[in-house]
């Protein structure tokens, strides 16, 4: 009675009407009227009613300003994020549908309070949370609520394939595998063009070249054409023909016969003075060797009218010879392509070569620079190892080096080459798998499709050639 | 993996109310979109937005493209510019990843500045402490009639400007950061080079000036 009173009091003072004490008694017989109590309660109501209204309409604005960030997604990327009420203090959301999750491929899981499942296109999406709440009539429209979403294209998809020039007088096969018998080994090579190349329909820069030699040698050549350089791709098909050719001439062959006899001498006295003789012999056969490539490579720089640093190319190349004592291992190196060698049983690493890797990002060194031949270091870039027996001799440009290794430091670690040697053995994200026995009918497949492993940021031409 | 780390730096002051502010945060929206679709930037682009008002703030730390999302921007305050500075060599400092023979370091850092006034700061303190970092290249952008280019030459030689910080024009100069921020992840990643200065960029539309 007293409430009531209060209102009307408030009701009256609000229209400036007094109610003076003489008729107080008044007001209190007024209070009692059936019509009026009906009215003051209709009043009540309708108060509340407004005050509800206006709570529940700021609270409906409250939740779709609020802002909800949701993970960006990926697309074929499996996708779960939180999406709980409770953490979005939304305890007092009666009902509540998804619209737009479906068509790209997610869904909402109540039990674990997750959007969730496997996107299937790209782009910035707003998905529509609709909520009723808690003290809505059942049959009140939802509200609406916008969630941006953004699903990111599947990397793998942005890189278009587009096959290189035929008619180009430089063009080269996009991608090569091979296994052929070398010596009394076998040689699984494969050269394959980088996406960076495939996405713009350039050409593959790597090349490679192995041969048998006559007198029980083999040869295993790796080049890799500079990026920066424009016929790059024929520098380094040239770089490793040319070493072949000189191989292969009578002139060099006659004095690879000498290597036997000084081999010979070495294993009867092991003394400094016949390490010290092969070494220089080394040094100067692989030495020529080196130059005539600079040079057939100048020789063509001219004729073609081409600037030299146009045919710009890193060079490795690796002799190797069985012999009663063991295998004798040649090598020379310039650029960044590293050669290893990998005892029976993989427990040493060899390295026959130090790379050259700039302070900064593209400080290599390449076959056609003039001064690599008059630097004091020209002397250290040919190897020469003598070992009992071995399981693999692994020769590999930047493009394999640079996603496997990452580092130099990583070159000399036999739990490296272990890991590498797994990989291919199958323990990579794809489980891609390559049998590494002469005996694998399948391994020249099985090899052409491991070297299109993927690795984020690494799509550089692909070379590696494995002595087996 | 190594990553191309982009900062941008971008006035917030009050005199970027309104239309300026929101084609800013367009102009960001945008080039992440466009970015996303480039194979090479999204594998290598790293993207962190500083803003400078009274303060200089990191309002999203180096973020991969593929996770980013840009936050709202509000405009107000002075200009801030030296201790936006002096944040992003701090930032430099502790994301960039530097070269080891144990680990392949970042790439160097783009540092993109957009303003559309005068430093109200003591900035040349702040550039002294950015100049000691090193960058692929820098280049600051002046948005407008009030900004001051003879400033922002001291800063970097690459220097760009805008008539008027409308809409339009802002939108051109992100266009603009996007082709160029495309442009150096192609060649880090296929010429493992990094670019040096404005000459190696896309050319600039008509609406950017050259400010030599």
């Amino acid at each position: 009675m007293d409430d009531d009173q209060q209102i009307l009091r408030n009701l009256f003072a609000g229209n400036n009407i007094s109610v003076p004490k003489n008729r107080a008694a008044l007001l209190e017989e007024f209070l009692k009227e059936e019509q009026n109590i009906k009215a003051i309660n209709a009043v009540v109501e309708n108060q509340n009613l407004l005050i509800n209204n206006w709570k529940m309409d700021n609270r409906i604005t409250d939740i779709i300003q609020q802002p909800v960030r949701i993970l960006n997604a990926t697309v074929g990327k499996p996708y779960e994020t939180k999406f709980d009420f409770d953490k979005f203090k939304w305890k007092d959301i009666a009902a509540f549908q998804f619209e737009g999750l479906d068509e790209v491929g997610l869904h909402h899981d109540e039990k674990t309070k997750q959007l969730t499942g496997v996107p299937t296109q790209s782009g910035d999406f707003k998905i529509v949370f609709k909520f009723k709440l808690a003290g809505e009539p059942e049959d009140a429209a939802f509200h609406e609520k916008l969630i941006p979403l953004i699903i990111n294209p599947d990397p793998k998809s942005l890189w278009k394939n587009l096959e290189s020039d035929k008619n180009d007088p430089y063009w080269k096969e996009d991608n090569v595998t091979q296994f052929a018998p070398l010596g009394d080994r076998h040689i699984l090579v494969s050269s394959k063009r980088g996406r960076a190349h495939a996405n713009v329909g350039s050409f593959r820069e790597d090349d490679f070249a192995y041969r048998d030699l006559d007198d029980g040698w083999s040869l295993v050549v790796v080049a890799d054409g500079a990026g920066s350089a424009k016929i790059s791709r024929k520098g380094s098909a040239l770089a490793c023909n040319s070493v072949v050719q000189y191989f292969t001439e009578n002139s060099s062959k006659e004095s690879l016969a000498e290597f036997d006899v000084l081999l010979q001498q070495h294993k009867n006295n092991s003394g400094d003075d016949t390490q010290k003789k092969l070494n220089n012999y080394v040094y100067n056969k692989l030495g020529k060797a080196a130059l005539y490539v600079h040079k057939q490579l100048a020789e063509f720089a001219t004729k073609a009218e081409v600037p030299l640093k146009d045919l710009n190319s890193t060079l490795i190349f690796t002799l190797f010879k069985k012999y009663d004592i063991g295998y004798a291992f040649l090598s020379f190196g310039v650029g960044d392509c590293p050669i290893a060698i990998l005892n029976k049983g993989v427990t040493e690493v060899t390295l026959m070569n130090w790379i050259d890797v700039g302070e900064f990002g593209g400080g290599t060194r390449f076959i056609t620079m003039p001064e690599i031949f008059q630097n004091e270091k020209f002397a250290t870039r040919f190897g020469f190892k003598l070992i009992d027996d071995f399981s693999y001799l692994i020769m590999m440009s930047d493009g394999i080096y640079d996603p496997k290794f990452v580092v130099e430091a990583n070159l000399p670690n036999i739990k490296k080459w272990k890991e590498f040697l797994a990989d291919l053995g199958g323990k990579n994200e794809d489980g891609v798998k390559v049998e590494l026995h002469p005996e694998n009918k399948d391994i020249v497949n099985q090899f052409s499709t491991w070297m299109d492993f993927w690795s984020p940021g690494n799509h550089d031409d692909r070379t590696l050639a494995i002595v087996l | 993996m190594r990553r191309l780390p982009v900062y941008l730096l971008l006035d917030t002051s009050g005199s970027m109310t309104g239309e300026p502010i929101e084609a800013v945060k367009n102009g960001v929206q945008v080039m992440i979109s466009s970015l996303r679709q480039n194979p090479q930037a999204i594998e290598t682009a790293f993207i962190s937005i500083i803003s400078f008002d009274s303060t200089a703030k990191q309002l999203v730390p180096l973020t991969d493209l593929a996770s980013f999302q840009m936050v709202d921007i509000k405009a107000s305050g002075t200009t801030n510019l030296g201790e936006a500075l002096k944040l992003v060599a701090t930032c430099i400092d502790t994301e960039v990843a530097k070269t080891t023979p144990e680990q392949k370091g970042d790439w160097k850092p783009l540092v993109f500045i957009m303003t559309d006034g005068i430093p109200t700061d003591d900035w040349q303190i702040g550039l002294e402490e950015f100049k000691k970092r090193k960058t692929a290249f820098t280049v600051a952008c002046a948005a407008g009639a009030s900004a001051d280019t003879n400033v922002l030459k001291q800063i970097t030689e690459n220097v760009v400007s805008l008539d008027t910080a409308d809409s339009q024009s802002i939108a051109k100069f992100f266009t603009w950061v996007t082709a160029s921020i495309g442009v150096t992840s192609t060649k880090v990643e296929d010429a493992g080079k990094e670019i040096t200065g404005l000459s190696e960029l896309p050319p600039p539309p008509s609406e950017l000036n050259i400010v030599v």
